[in-house]
């Protein structure tokens, strides 16, 4: 196996890693608008 | 500063730096010295890498941004945990599984010499004028706020990072890297602290919230899009994706953390770490600096935080309107956490912005955002923190600029003497020199911190000095990595059409720079990729 094809060392595989990055950013950027919105009276 | 101050300043750098030069004493290769011998473990690599990127710059600059524009600087880093997955899948096995000491190294394999050669004197160019503005940031500060003297402060920090650099090498810059971050983090939760409990009795942390985002310094998320707006959602996702893609996967002060991982996984683990880690980090540095904001709401900010300018104000009709401002600014705000309702809210920003106009005429406009959370340290901390602050501004600047240092001389060494001046000496030779050159580059940067001078948000100095070049770098790396069929004067010529590319768009002035890294990183693939076609049309038709 190449370095290249060794999968991640985290979720498994590098597809769930992508997947997982998007959610997160998804989450991220959620919860920081929310943060905004939650102070506006 | 006081005695308590004094003494823990000294004992927090003298036990960073004892500890870093005790953790490399057996450094005595070239692969130790440039490399650790691959021998780090992934938390390391990851404090490392992160307190490389976080400078003395990140402190001073980031949070006297929130201060005075808000958290929006946040979105800058929306692209990195993408970037992150991407050098960790793809850029991280490709130049550990090629054995090189440099990224510019690998260029060679793929491409040619004169494709290494070019690269790297860029990342020389960029990474030489970067080093002494890391270097600079804190101590313009400290010379305005404490009234330490420039040049001695710059003096002082380079000495000891080129002491400990040349000394033990990356194993030395890495393990001091750790510490300083451990220390950064500590002392900004302090500041964080103090902001929350130095506000008037009866008002707390949540009260604190609501008048930051009342005066839109809670402002994290800009869905409108502008081409010339530097922080917004799409430039943060697509042009920070590109400037950290180019950062990490391409800048040898980031590779070369990498490459000192005790394998593979270890380095990606790394990286991922800093995936994950990155924005709540910023997120917690730029919330300290709105949090200050609210903590000047109650008590009277200076007319400017630049404190050398104070004095010609003094007795002036500013001084007393500004007076005026804040009081009326304070009264709104009492009246906000009382009433709770949109109109106070409303009358609160327009107290805010009369004052922000009378700020502003005060300084002329000029930007006084450096000096907003070292006024508040140094005035408002108590005793022995400030010594403790102080001390991570140092080791910021001093982590940052000795990683620098250290990857200039590598690729000085390797890429340049190694490769081109005097190729098959001695490892002892080859170890000499990295120190030699390290010397150099440590005293070029003290040189070249004068140059930072008169520059604004140092934060947006250093990312726009790497945006002109980091479009070009990234280019030529994806076609190294994802075009196979490029050669090596296909790609030479893409990277100066990248270049020429990015420096005509900054001219014009009419694009936001985290724009520049995808404007030059496009031009770079589809000018490779346009000439080896051309190049194979060419061949194609000559041959019988």
């Amino acid at each position: 196996m190449t370095p290249q094809q060794e999968p991640p060392p985290f979720l498994g595989t590098w597809a769930r890693v992508y997947w997982g990055v998007v959610l997160y950013l998804a989450a991220v950027i959620g919860v920081l608008m929310l943060f905004t919105a939650s102070f506006r009276l | 500063m006081r005695t308590l101050d004094w003494v823990i300043f000294a004992a927090t750098i003298g036990f960073i730096v004892l500890y870093g030069l005790w953790k490399s004493r057996k450094t005595a290769t070239v692969q130790g010295y440039l490399l650790a011998d691959r021998s780090l473990p992934w938390y390391t690599v990851a404090l490392s890498i992160m307190a490389t990127q976080a400078s003395a710059v990140t402190f001073i600059s980031t949070t006297g941004q929130a201060y005075a524009d808000g958290m929006r600087f946040i979105q800058f880093y929306f692209g990195l945990p993408i970037a992150m997955i991407l050098v960790s899948a793809y850029f991280a096995p490709k130049f550990r599984g090629a054995g090189v000491y440099t990224a510019y190294e690998y260029l060679e394999k793929r491409f040619d010499a004169k494709t290494r050669a070019l690269v790297s004197l860029i990342f020389l160019i960029q990474r030489g004028l970067a080093v002494g503005m890391i270097l600079y940031a804190p101590a313009v500060v400290l010379t305005v706020i404490l009234g330490w003297d420039d040049r001695l402060t710059t003096l002082l920090m380079g000495l000891v990072v080129i002491g400990y650099t040349v000394m033990g090498g990356i194993r030395a810059v890495a393990w001091t890297d750790f510490q300083q971050m451990l220390i950064m983090l500590i002392g900004l939760g302090a500041a964080l602290v103090v902001a929350i409990v130095k506000l008037p009795a009866g008002i707390g942390f949540g009260d604190s919230l609501l008048l930051a985002a009342s005066a839109g310094k809670l402002n994290a998320v800009t869905t409108n899009f502008d081409w010339n707006d530097r922080y917004n959602l799409l430039s943060g996702l697509v042009g920070g994706t590109f400037l950290a893609l180019a950062y990490f996967g391409c800048d040898q002060s980031q590779v070369q953390r990498y490459l000192t991982g005790k394998d593979l996984q270890q380095s990606r683990v790394s990286l991922l770490f800093n995936a994950i880690a990155k924005i709540p980090m910023q997120f917690f540095i730029l919330l300290t600096g709105a949090m200050v904001f609210s903590f000047y709401v109650f008590t009277a900010p200076p007319l400017t935080f630049h404190s050398g300018k104070v004095g010609a104000l003094a007795g002036t009709a500013i001084e007393a309107r500004h007076r005026q401002a804040v009081a009326a600014r304070e009264a709104a705000a009492r009246e906000l956490l009382e009433r709770r309702d949109a109109a106070h809210q409303a009358k609160f920003l327009a107290a805010h912005q009369a004052f922000d106009a009378v700020h502003k005429e005060a300084t002329k406009a000029a930007n006084d955002t450096n000096y907003v959370f070292m006024t508040f340290v140094t005035q408002h901390l108590p005793a022995g923190f400030v010594g403790l602050v102080i001390a991570v501004i140092f080791g910021a600047a001093m982590s940052a600029s000795s990683g620098e240092i250290n990857s200039l001389a590598t690729v000085t060494m390797v890429d340049m003497y190694q490769r081109f001046i005097r190729p098959g000496a001695a490892d002892a030779h080859y170890l000499w020199f990295s120190r030699l050159a390290t010397v150099f580059w440590g005293l070029y940067a003290v040189a070249s911190a004068q140059l930072a001078r008169g520059l604004g948000s140092l934060v947006e100095a250093v990312n726009m000095l790497g945006s002109l070049f980091y479009g070009g770098l990234l280019g030529v790396f994806l076609l190294a990595f994802f075009f196979p069929r490029v050669n090596g004067t296909a790609a030479f010529v893409g990277v100066l059409a990248g270049e020429a590319a990015i420096f005509y768009t900054h001219s014009t002035g009419q694009v936001g720079f985290l724009w520049y890294n995808v404007i030059g990183c496009g031009v770079v693939v589809l000018t490779g990729c346009l000439l080896s076609i051309a190049g194979r049309s060419a061949s194609n038709s000559r041959q019988p």
